[in-house]
């Protein structure tokens, strides 16, 4: 439902992605590009899970057949054809298609656990193929091209290219949303709960689900030329698992359930990755460690709780719960800071430089550097530290959390429909 | 939160705007710290620092420290021309780059790219592993410098050592991984054949670090029975390789190009003895004073590639010391004219740029597992020792005629 | 022939090794409908358990102590970690393990480094078993081969002819009616997981010591192994034997071929159109050995969506 204030939300956020960027350095251009290219990414792949339950574990493959596909047509662009530099990824969405209709013909033939498997071999398919296909992929080294200059517009700077990626998006995005208000889109939805009455119904299920499918490549094809456009180039890593992991980790962290979900995970991740992963090498350790609390006790995802909390704004008794949830974020960060602590001092005692310098000093344990101080690696404070924020963190987390789960039962479950996501904070 | 501070820096300086400091010298790694090449990303790193630290040991550049920042690509093409404009966006001046010749390739067209749109503004590439042919053919740019050798290089000094010590035999067999970099190798072993007075029996090219089994290929190379293998290929493939040649008691020499990557003599074990590798550097080939001196500031002696990506830096060392932007300014390409008309001295020998493609000129070590060495390999009692060295100018190759280098207007 | 004599053992032998990791999968699929994504991270926790146990106890040890600790983590992750995501059915289960490879992939790289570790057989397996045309086959593949022939046997046998697989069968058709006959389902579950890890455990430390153990042991493995159970009919156990030789003796005798459909389309005389086309039509089959379980997944997917030995979904 678009409600009047949901429209104004929407025209102010737009707005401040429009506004906005000019004034921002070139790196967090950058890094908001990479928003959107990931957000697109995730709302396409979730439209597969979210809408009709299918599980991917492969959509690297048309990612990558999208970036592959925008790269031949710039340089065809670049080589003389007249063809607009804005629709490039008008070639990735074809070439998503197209592929997506055939892989998605054999995907779908299985469900479930079937077809994620299914889907991870047919994106390791393409990994194993693309460099040695020179002609297509440019064997190992890839593609790459440059930006035609189009009306005027030269696309040399990153901000060109941000209301280029910008505007893709939100025309994808939008029709996104509106396919899941149209009859097909419900009925999608309904092959998610129960594929057997789309079938009394007379519907053909495999039919539906390869279009499904193929509008999902389609989407996620065009998010890859996108990505193209931007960084110009494309090789055959596009297809690794890891970019298939990235968008699962992605959307299921930002809450599949709900259709800003996936945008929220994009979003955190990317943001995330841009601040920290030059710091720290166990970086890849919590993003895996995020998503499975996430999927323990949150399993809506963070759009899940928010859009859960928003529904219930009336019936909660706010200034109540205030203080709890203070709480619970006071020791939700004592947790992480005792996490990383740990996990920091683990990996460094374990690493290679520290072997080097325990060599050198003849199996003693010297100190090491850790967060700008210096900690002895027999030192009670080193180890005690961690262990007090662990626990104390857990207390506190566990006390807050018995708090606002009181509260919400308090409240009854009038509000409740059936349709309504788990609470996140999880009562049981 | 070196990010977030320089982040914070950089803002800072644009509110305030007043040059209170000069402009200091910007490197930036940006290399495979996560991911599957981490292992190698790393060495790179290493002495990268460490050749950084010896330049503001000795007074820095343009009156301030040279700043150093590592930015992790994850292995991924991608994520390197993600990180690339991190680092354009930090500041960066000069890049390094090693593990793998697709970041490579990736590396030095966004390098191309940037230089072209932002004139005045430019970012040289070292490239201190990237081995691929087309780096310095058909990919060739005034701003790359390839600061490592190539298949014909290394396959050509492995002909002359082992044919000199009587172990290359007259029937060569060549199995390589199916890319470039294997594609270049297998070309230059059918190149050498001639000179080096052999045939190729049969030559094969496999997928790239995906196969587990290598039982098959030596029962292929085992039918050939040829003399002496060449291998391109490193890591897994190359372990697993060698591996299943032992095991099959098959009787060849391997001539490799990576054996001495840090994990590959202990898991080989006995096996690894006898085997050729042509390398940039090696500990046993020099007096020791260099290895010694990386040890007091590292902890421990060069391994794998860390020993010639040190000499990048002190070639760039060098050819800084030759400019001069008085604490103004930092003009990049008098930086890269100054590299490529520097001849630095490693103990190996005169290491310099070739104009016409920035391909180095420079020394290739040829040496053989043996017991008991000098330098022991991975805390075994295995390690290499030196064949020869074959000096720069017998190893180079000439220009490939793909490349034609646009040079900047003087 | 010496040529198919040898790819046919090599063949075989690869074949088993990749039934062995598989069997724990199917097992624990075929028993309680989890496809466990960390299974091949179980495989790769077993060459390191087995890698830092043997550096101390010797090989022997660490190959029984290996089996045991991965095991009991799997036991733990039935216990604590899956009954939370049950609720919201497989796919949360799926993308759980998921998770869970994630971070022991990470967590072995924080504690044992990005290298290979030097894992080795002992000396005394060491050797060759015999000679075909003037190459030595070593014992240790026979070795692999026959802990995978071993571990066949003894999970059909465990399942087909002992009570306690009736009470595992029993428990995954009708789980309520087992439970009211007295069997406590939770814990029949709990030990089905950790079998399943602890065959995948047994494999590591077994392989391990054959091939090199490093990070990247479990994905390289992993999408092989599932790509044999897809093939092979999820739950199958002799689907998935079957599966993992035909992969095997496919891969095996790949290597030595060097066909490619420009070569086959010479016999109907348009092979030089399709050297002229290049592309895929002139890859070599050799070249591509690595690819070929995955086109094989695909027809098998056309030919029988169920897989060579799977019951219909």
């Amino acid at each position: 439902m678009m409600t009047m204030r949901n429209l104004l939300l929407l025209a102010v956020a737009l707005a401040l992605l429009v506004i906005v960027p000019p004034f921002l350095g070139l790196g967090w251009q950058n890094m908001l590009v990479n928003v959107l290219i990931a957000s697109l990414f995730a709302l396409a792949f979730n439209l597969l899970i979210g809408q009709a339950g299918l599980l991917s574990f492969g959509h690297a493959a048309y990612f990558g057949v999208g970036a592959f596909a925008a790269l031949h047509l710039m340089r065809a662009i670049e080589g003389g054809l007249p063809f607009p530099t804005p629709l490039v990824p008008l070639a990735g969405a074809a070439a998503g298609l197209l592929i997506g209709l055939i892989a998605g013909y054999f995907a779908t033939m299985r469900s479930g656990v079937y077809f994620a498997l299914v889907t991870l071999a047919i994106a390791e398919l393409f990994h194993s193929l693309a460099p040695q296909l020179e002609g297509v992929f440019g064997g190992e080294s890839g593609i790459s091209s440059m930006r035609m200059p189009w009306n005027g517009i030269v696309f040399g700077s990153m901000l060109e290219v941000y209301y280029l990626t910008l505007a893709w998006v939100l025309v994808c995005g939008l029709a996104l949303w509106a396919y899941t208000r149209t009859p097909f889109g419900r009925l999608t939805l309904a092959l998610r709960d129960n594929e057997q009455r789309v079938r009394f119904l007379g519907y053909s299920a495999h039919t539906a689900k390869v279009i499904i499918f193929t509008v999902s490549a389609m989407l996620t094809a065009v998010a890859g030329s996108l990505q193209a456009i931007s960084i110009e180039t494309a090789n055959y890593s596009l297809f690794a698992s890891n970019v298939s992991a990235q968008v699962v980790l992605q959307t299921f962290v930002g809450g599949s359930t709900v259709f800003f979900g996936p945008v929220i995970g994009a979003t955190a991740f990317t943001l995330f990755s841009f601040l920290v992963s030059d710091l720290t090498r166990s970086w890849v350790f919590y993003q895996g460690l995020i998503f499975v609390l996430v999927m323990l006790y949150v399993p809506t995802g963070i759009g899940g709780v928010i859009q859960h909390h928003i529904h219930n704004r009336r019936q909660l008794d706010w200034r109540n719960m205030a203080g709890h949830y203070v709480l619970a974020f006071v020791g939700a960060l004592l947790l992480t800071a005792g996490v990383v602590f740990l996990t920091e001092t683990v990996a460094v005692l374990f690493g290679e430089d520290y072997a080097m310098v325990r060599h050198n000093a003849e199996g003693g344990l010297p100190p090491f550097e850790l967060f700008g101080a210096s900690w002895n690696p027999t030192g009670l404070l080193t180890w005690l530290l961690p262990i007090v924020l662990l626990i104390g963190g857990g207390a506190l987390l566990i006390r807050a959390r018995r708090r606002i789960s009181t509260i919400w039962d308090r409240k009854g479950p009038s509000n409740a429909t059936a349709t309504e996501p788990l609470l996140a904070g999880g009562a049981k | 939160m070196k990010r977030l501070a320089m982040i914070a820096a950089t803002s800072a300086a644009a509110l305030t705007a007043s040059p209170l400091h000069a402009e200091p010298l910007k490197i930036g790694i940006i290399e495979s710290l996560s991911g599957a090449q981490t292992s190698t990303g790393r060495l790179y790193a290493n002495a990268v620092k460490y050749g950084v630290d010896r330049i503001n040991e000795a007074g820095g550049f343009n009156g301030e420290p040279v700043v150093v920042t590592e930015y992790d690509n994850a292995g991924g093409a991608p994520d390197a021309a993600d990180k690339f404009r991190n680092a354009v966006a930090d500041g960066v001046d000069i890049i390094f780059q090693g593990a793998s010749s697709a970041i490579a390739g990736q590396l030095t067209e966004d390098v191309r790219k940037h230089n072209l749109r932002n004139p005045g503004d430019e970012v040289i590439f070292i490239n201190l592993g990237g081995e691929a042919m087309e780096l310095t053919g058909e990919k060739c740019q005034f701003y790359h410098f390839r600061y490592t050798t190539t298949a014909p290089m290394r396959v050509n000094a492995l002909v002359g050592a082992m044919k000199e010590s009587g172990d290359l035999g007259t029937k060569v067999y060549s199995i390589n991984q199916n890319y470039s970099w294997g594609q270049d190798m297998q070309a230059a072993a059918a190149a050498a054949a001639a000179d080096g007075g052999y045939t190729v029996v049969d030559e094969v090219l496999h997928d790239v670090n995906k196969i587990q089994d290598f039982a098959p290929f030596v029962a292929r190379i085992s039918s050939a029975a040829p003399d002496t293998v060449f291998t391109g290929n490193w890591s897994n493939d190359l372990l697993l390789l060698m591996k299943a040649a032992g095991d099959a008691g098959l009787d060849v020499t391997f001539a490799t190009a990576f054996l001495d990557q840090p994990g590959n003599i202990a898991n080989a074990g006995k096996t690894a003895i006898g085997h050729y590798i042509a390398n940039n550097y090696d500990n046993a080939a020099t007096d020791g004073k260099f290895a010694e001196d990386y040890k007091t500031a590292t902890g421990h002696y060069p391994i794998f590639v860390e020993g010639h990506s040190a000499f990048a830096l002190g070639a760039l060392q060098q050819a800084l010391g030759t400019v001069d932007f008085g604490g103004g300014d930092i003009d990049v390409t008098k930086i890269a004219l100054a590299l490529e008309n520097t001849t630095y001295e490693t103990p190996l020998g005169p290491v310099s740029v070739r104009k016409e493609d920035h391909q180095t000129i420079r020394p290739v070590v040829v040496s053989k597992v043996v017991e008991n060495p000098k330098y022991p390999a991975d805390e075994t009692n295995m390690g290499f020792e030196t064949v020869k060295v074959i000096a720069g100018e017998d190893a180079i190759y000439p220009v490939q005629d793909s490349c034609k280098m646009e040079r900047p207007a003087e | 022939m010496e040529f198919a004599i040898i790819s046919t053992l090599n063949g075989v032998t690869y074949g088993l090794l990749l039934f062995m990791v598989s069997a724990g999968l199917t097992l624990i699929f075929g028993m309680m409908g989890v496809l466990n994504f960390a299974h091949a991270s179980f495989y790769m926790m077993g060459a390191y358990v087995a890698y830092a146990v043997s550096s101390v106890f010797g090989f022997w040890v660490g190959i029984l102590v290996a089996p045991i600790v991965v095991g009991l983590a799997g036991m733990a992750v039935e216990r604590f970690l899956l009954p939370r995501v049950h609720a919201h059915g497989h796919a949360h289960e799926l993308l759980l393990t998921f998770g869970l490879a994630l971070i022991i992939e990470e967590l072995i790289k924080i504690f044992f480094g990005d290298f290979p570790v030097n894992y080795q057989m002992p000396a005394e397996l060491r050797f060759s078993a015999f000679e075909v045309f003037g190459a030595t086959y070593p014992f240790y593949r026979l070795f692999i081969g026959a802990v995978a022939v071993v571990m066949f046997a003894a999970l059909w046998v465990l399942l087909t002819r002992t009570r306690t697989g009736i009470v595992v069968r029993a428990a995954e058709r009708l789980p309520a009616m087992a439970e009211a006959l007295g069997h406590n389902i939770p814990i029949v579950f709990m030990f089905v997981f950790g079998t399943g890890a602890a065959l995948a455990g047994l494999a590591g430390a077994v392989a391990g010591a054959f091939y090199p153990t490093n990070p990247n042991m479990a994905l390289e493995l992993g999408v092989i192994v599932f790509v044999v159970v897809v093939v092979g009919g999820l739950g199958s156990l002799k689907g998935s034997l079957l599966a993992s030789l035909m992969i095997g003796l496919f891969s095996s005798f790949a290597v030595g071929l060097d066909w490619s459909l420009a070569n086959l389309l010479g016999v109907v005389g348009l092979g030089d159109w399709a050297r002229s086309v290049g592309g895929l039509l002139t890859l070599e089959l050799s070249s591509i050995s690595a690819t070929i379980p995955f086109a094989l997944m695909l027809i098998v997917l056309l030919v029988r969506p169920a897989g060579l030995m799977g019951e219909r979904n």
